[in-house]
């Protein structure tokens, strides 16, 4: 249950604006190109400034607007991929238009019941060029991962997932997954990932140079169809965007099939920036433009 | 499940190397003829179902009673309803059990029994946590009191528990804060469990025991007790406090904007209805006020802890500046180790840094307020996870996060201890 909110007066200061820390990330990468050194643990780091090189953050953002991106073009609820660690990179900052971020990083299978799961673990990896457009939307985003599951296994896995998602009873009775004490009802994973792909082609879209986002919870199903050929899902999640720590709330409507591109349309309610955000795509090479829902 | 492995390791080398045995049952299996015996000797035999007969076969009608590991229940349950064999659960969880006893054992140690169901695995409303908190005193009367340092903006008590082995003038102390931000339900799920182990480990462990011989703790599991309570009742994902913004339909401020170190700088909002609105002037929300009055007054801290969650990380000052903070140096590599000692347990990964570059800018912050206010050794965690589950971390997580946070925070304290000021 969202308290209702006020539009918000014009932003001034603060990370409701992301403005003011643009100038900052850019007076700090000035230097371009500016090679990372390849990232290691922090504990065993001799103490070493945050900001040498290139900013681990902006890699990191970097990676995972590439990761959301992969996921949903990939369209495979089974086989959804996380950010283990970012290794290396380099960015050029131009500061009138954004910047443009190489970037290698390794990822883990996204699989919440089994987090620490030994050998389950940094797989793939990943390279990935980034650019970010100054606080505009959609970085444009060139991926490639190393294979972690056989094409013929992973369609397999997907097949098998949809099948769990047509033996579900409708109408769904979800109140939110996870539950308030992060609990996710076996019975309801399918459902879960497939919020999760859908989610992902939302937050690519939404992650910039200094917003990211991580998927909060699914609040509501407003529709829910199993057909011979696809899967026709209506909800409502919750995303929580880090920088400005801001919950929003995004009604997405995505239809999915097992080998098939992902189609997603989606409207988010956004506090601080005046306008809201919205889109909708059909998982083809040119983008479709921007429309309302 | 309760007070697991820790417990068990420490008050006996008796029980140091047993097996253990989560989730195993004991099965009472009544055979009534010949036939049901060969059936069960068939069920015991089966090499892979690696059962253990506790009360074995004496006569007809009288139960046997056989330890199920717990990967074999659906096999034997399967079996045993399948050859129409009668059986009961004698003992549903055996590890639970043998938990409960050695903790039992424990308590009887020269101590008051007590009614205590408290489940440090799982999360509580707030007068559960204030109720156990007053358990935990009444069980250590002479280490810990619980004291009253304030009350909320709906006015709820603002309690933390004082950890104490010397009267006398005000010691160096510690402070332990926790729950700031209501919806990180793991920082205060950490912060209870940590009073407990404290009281238990006091004169086990060499570590803790020598730390409270020369410092004092005080530890707040809820510093925002309005939020959390809204949490529980209203909006799983609130942050801030709950109080009033005249003219404004929204509420609270975010209370970790609103100290007096920078306050309404960079990464804060004077918008009420945002996630960082600092508040109207630094210390407007009482509960922040109580607890900066109340370190002030004391005027011999030299140490603070901040819990929040999620991302992994530990941070030092400062939030509100990319300068570098004068003990910069020194900070981080005490943060180090601590990372180093907290991966120790489970593999989990910290990052480690100061806030601004590590997270982002924060204005207004307690570490910085702490340290500007010469508390050198400020340190914020970012507890489990990294984004898999976020804010709504498994109850399941509860006692891994908190074990391993519990070497991170000895290492901070011991370097404390050894580096007074």
């Amino acid at each position: 249950m969202q308290p209702r909110r006020q539009p918000p007066p014009a932003p001034r200061s603060g990370p409701g604006n992301p403005r003011p820390t643009a100038p900052l990330l850019a007076l700090l990468l000035l230097l371009a190109p500016v090679v990372a050194p390849a990232g290691s643990r922090s504990a065993e780091d001799p103490a070493q400034p945050e900001d040498a090189g290139v900013p681990r953050r902006l890699l990191q953002q970097a990676a995972r607007a590439a990761l959301h991106f992969f996921n949903f073009r990939a369209g495979s609820p089974s086989a959804l991929r996380v950010l283990a660690e970012v290794q290396e990179g380099r960015a050029w900052i131009n500061p009138k238009e954004g910047c443009k971020v190489d970037v290698v990083f390794s990822t883990e299978r996204y699989k919440p019941e089994s987090l620490l799961q030994e050998g389950e673990g940094r797989l793939g990896k990943c390279s990935a060029r980034v650019v970010f457009k100054n606080q505009k939307p959609r970085p444009a985003i060139n991926v490639t991962c190393t294979r972690l599951i056989e094409k013929k296994k992973r369609q397999q896995e997907d097949y098998l997932l949809y099948k769990q998602m047509k033996q579900l009873k409708n109408p769904l009775e979800i109140v939110s997954i996870p539950d308030n004490h992060g609990h996710i009802d076996p019975y309801l994973r399918p459902i879960w990932d497939l919020a999760f792909l859908g989610s992902s082609y939302v937050m690519w879209e939404m992650t910039t140079q200094v917003s990211h986002y991580y998927l909060a919870q699914l609040t509501s199903v407003r529709q829910w169809k199993t057909n011979d050929d696809t899967i026709d899902f209506d909800y409502t999640v919750l995303l929580h965007e880090l920088s400005t720590q801001e919950i929003i709330p995004c009604h997405i409507h995505l239809v999915w099939y097992p080998g098939k591109p992902l189609k997603v349309k989606y409207h988010c309610q956004e506090l601080q920036t005046p306008e809201e955000a919205s889109g909708t795509e059909e998982g083809s090479a040119v983008p479709t433009e921007l429309s309302n829902f | 499940m309760r007070w697991t492995l820790f417990i068990g390791a420490l008050i006996g080398s008796s029980i140091c190397d047993r097996e253990k045995f989560f989730g195993d049952q004991v099965f009472r299996i009544n055979v009534r003829n010949g036939d049901e015996i060969s059936k069960l000797s068939q069920l015991v035999n089966s090499n892979n179902l690696k059962l253990d007969v506790w009360k074995s076969l004496s006569t007809f009608n009288r139960p046997v009673d056989v330890l199920v590991p717990s990967v074999s229940l659906q096999a034997v349950k399967s079996f045993l309803r399948s050859q129409g064999l009668e059986y009961a659960v004698a003992i549903e969880d055996l590890q639970a059990l043998l938990d409960n006893e050695d903790e039992e054992m424990q308590q009887n140690e020269g101590q008051e029994r007590r009614s205590n169901n408290f489940n440090y695995g799982a999360y509580h409303s707030l007068k559960a946590i204030y109720h156990e908190m007053d358990n935990i005193a009444a069980d250590f009367p002479d280490l810990v009191r619980r004291v009253k340092i304030g009350h909320s903006f709906e006015n709820r008590p603002m309690y933390v528990l004082k950890f104490s082995t010397g009267e006398g003038a005000r010691r160096p102390a510690i402070w332990l804060n926790a729950g700031i931000h209501s919806r990180e339900w793991i920082s205060q799920a950490t912060a209870i469990w940590t009073a407990r182990k404290i009281v238990s480990d006091y004169q086990r462990d060499p570590a803790i025991t020598s730390i409270l011989e020369k410092m004092d703790i005080f530890l707040l599991p809820v510093a925002n007790p309005d939020g959390y309570v809204y949490t529980q009742t209203q909006n799983r994902l609130w942050r801030k406090t709950r109080s009033l913004n005249p003219g404004s339909s929204c509420v609270g401020a975010d209370p970790n904007r609103n100290w007096n170190a920078s306050f309404a700088g960079k990464g804060a909002s004077d918008n009420p209805c945002s996630e960082v609105y600092h508040g109207p002037h630094a210390n407007s929300e009482v509960e922040v006020k109580s607890v900066v009055d109340f370190i002030q007054k004391h005027g011999n801290f030299k140490c603070f802890i901040d819990l929040h969650s999620y991302s992994q990380l530990l941070m030092y000052p400062y939030g509100y500046s990319a300068k570098k903070a004068p003990d910069a140096k020194e900070l981080d590599k005490v943060a180090r180790r601590a990372a180093k000692a907290l991966a120790s347990v489970s593999g989990t990964e910290y990052q480690v840094g100061p806030t601004c570059t590590t997270v982002y800018p924060a204005s207004g912050s307690s570490i910085d307020w702490a340290y500007d206010n010469g508390i050198k050794f400020a340190f914020t965690f970012e507890l489990r996870d990294t984004g898999t589950y976020g804010f709504l971390l498994p109850a399941n997580q509860i006692i891994p996060t908190a074990e391993e946070t519990w070497l991170g925070l000895k290492t901070i304290m011991e370097h404390v201890r050894d580096n007074l000021y």
